[in-house]
């Protein structure tokens, strides 16, 4: 089986989108993370849920668990920051990192070991000309693994 | 012919670090290395002469202190005063900057600077955002207040550790001749703030509602581990200001109160050293060994001896030298490298002087400017670049403008009050 057996197709979204647009598509379309593109259409980088989620909180908490507490229920419950002010562009850690890609006649093995190194549970499959095709999700490579119709 | 390779690596590598293009830990192994091949310093040397070599008691007091950081740290104990303060000043922007600036200032010379920054910046972020004011006039005096407070003791300040382990100094006498000066810098930068950030301060009452339900006492979950942790740091403290009596090194005091702060704290070993900044200790031992090679192929000693014959008999010109030109430099490059580098230069000059009480007057003047240089630009100093940073990740960017607005003159009036507290100590 190759990446092009069980590739999906995704939405994506550019640097200049807001971080809201980021995550409202992860929800709709039920995806562990986002594909952000360039204007012709080439993974620029590939950003797991939990990076998704580190957007939009504000930074001075993400390394300060004690400060976290002291944040009373109500304040807690909106803890989203700015998201449609920043757009996924400003927030990016590492704007130098690879796009975590693979071609579509990549092997299971491949996909999971991209998956594994990069710690992503998404992998954007890309073509000859490094065009997005879709993406492969951690469920989807883990559901070839233990189809439905196989006995636990 | 040594001299001058050894010279031009320094050179360069010391462009490119203070360039801030290319990283400086790679900058000084390259360098340290090249010094090494080429033999403008023997092998054997490098690890093994304290003077001319990698200065261990500077590193594993740093390594101890950062141990001992990583504890305290994660007590909580920052974000309740934080807090405490934001909720004592009741909004009211003065109030709240002074006591802000007064727990940066009072932890800065028994904790590393970065660290103070990195505990105290996310909790103002948070409590500026809650007053709907702007965090950078409180962000930028916490980290004037923590270099200015750094200056007080042997362990506050990185300089100090270079200074006092080439000097000979203890952590009694950086208590003796700095912390009275640093106390009167103190207060008059907090008297100096009220103008200076006067037209930054923004008064919200109708926002102190959402301040005040903040839950500072969540912060502490241990209470037993923050007891314990400020047991030992006392001890640690005590330990520094005995060190001569006890006869041992403060890196040794360090060593010690980090394993014992281990110990007590029950955290995980791979935990604390996690918190340790590898980085910067293999940036202080390339460090060592760049100056190193100054000092083995005679640079060192020839710039001291020129200095010598260039100010004769004026010794007080050159502690003002001293003090105003380690501030400019201090002020637009690192004060870290810059001081690793002048200490040797100061160490030749002192030695060939036979008055003492000059002698003393040259160290102090060489640690104040070398400290409150770090105040002068947005690169000072590591916690000035930590700071900005921080800021900029939660929504209140600092340009380099903005805080030099107000760096050059905080270290302008520091650098005058240490001048003068020099003439009348030293030199009267």
């Amino acid at each position: 089986m190759k990446a092009i057996d069980i590739v999906q197709p995704i939405p994506s979204v550019t640097t200049v989108d807001s971080v809201t647009a980021a995550i409202r598509q992860m929800t709709d379309a039920n995806l562990p993370g986002v594909v952000v593109v360039d204007e012709q259409n080439r993974p620029v980088t590939v950003i797991a849920g939990t990076q998704v989620l580190k957007m939009a909180v504000l930074t001075a908490y993400h390394d300060d668990p004690a400060l976290v507490r002291t944040i009373d229920e109500a304040s807690a419950d909106s803890f989203t920051h700015d998201c449609n002010q920043r757009t996924v562009g400003e927030c990016l850690s590492d704007k130098k990192a690879k796009p975590i890609t693979a071609r579509s006649d990549a092997t299971l093995l491949e996909l999971a070991t991209i998956m594994l190194r990069n710690r992503s549970p998404l992998v954007a499959i890309v073509d000859r000309d490094k065009k997005l095709v879709g993406a492969v999700t951690l469920t989807a490579l883990l559901g070839t693994m233990a189809p439905e119709n196989q006995p636990a | 012919m040594s001299a001058l390779a050894a010279l031009t690596i320094f050179l360069v590598a010391f462009v490119f670090i203070a360039s801030e293009k290319v990283n400086k830990v790679k900058v000084v192994l390259i360098a340290a290395g090249l010094m090494a091949v080429t033999r403008l310093i023997p092998g054997s040397e490098v690890f093994f002469s304290e003077h001319e070599g990698i200065d261990w008691n500077v590193i594993f007091l740093l390594l101890g202190m950062m141990i001992i950081v990583g504890v305290v740290k994660q007590t909580g104990l920052f974000d309740y005063l934080g807090i405490w303060a934001a909720k004592k000043s009741r909004g009211r922007p003065y109030r709240l900057m002074v006591l802000l600036m007064a727990i940066t200032a009072i932890a800065s010379p028994i904790l590393d600077n970065v660290t103070i920054i990195m505990l105290v910046v996310p909790v103002t972020i948070v409590v500026c955002n809650r007053l709907r004011i702007a965090a950078q006039p409180y962000i930028i005096a916490e980290v004037l207040a923590s270099n200015i407070g750094g200056a007080a003791t042997l362990i506050g300040d990185p300089p100090n550790m270079i200074i006092a382990s080439r000097a000979n100094l203890s952590f009694g006498d950086f208590l003796v001749h700095m912390t009275p000066i640093v106390i009167i810098v103190f207060i008059a930068f907090v008297v100096l703030t009220r103008l200076l950030f006067r037209k930054e301060f923004e008064y919200n009452p109708d926002q102190l509602a959402s301040v005040m339900t903040l839950q500072e006492k969540r912060a502490i979950t241990d209470v037993r581990l923050l007891v314990r942790c400020l047991v030992v740091l006392t001890a640690v403290i005590i330990a520094f200001c005995l060190h001569t009596v006890l006869h041992v090194e403060p890196s040794v005091v360090a060593l010690v109160g980090a394993g014992v702060m281990v110990l007590v704290s029950g955290i995980e070993i791979e935990e604390v050293l996690d918190e340790v900044e590898w980085g910067t200790l293999v940036f202080f031992m390339g460090l060592f060994v760049m100056v190193a090679g100054l000092g083995h192929t005679g640079v060192i000693e020839k710039i001291g001896t020129w200095a010598v014959d260039a100010i004769g008999q004026h010794y007080f010109g050159a502690a003002s030298a001293l003090l105003f030109g380690s501030a400019g430099l201090g002020a637009f490059f690192d004060n870290i490298p810059y001081a690793a580098t002048m200490a040797p230069i100061v160490e030749s000059l002192a030695d060939q002087i036979q008055d003492d009480r000059a002698t003393q007057g040259l160290w102090w003047a060489f640690a104040l400017g070398a400290d409150f240089g770090g105040n002068g630009t947005a690169i000072a100093a590591s916690a000035n670049v930590v700071a900005i940073g921080l800021a900029a990740r939660g929504g209140h960017k600092i340009t380099f403008w903005q805080f030099t607005r107000y760096g050059i003159p905080v270290t302008i009036i520091s650098v005058l009050i240490a001048w003068g507290y020099v003439y009348l100590r030293y030199f009267a």
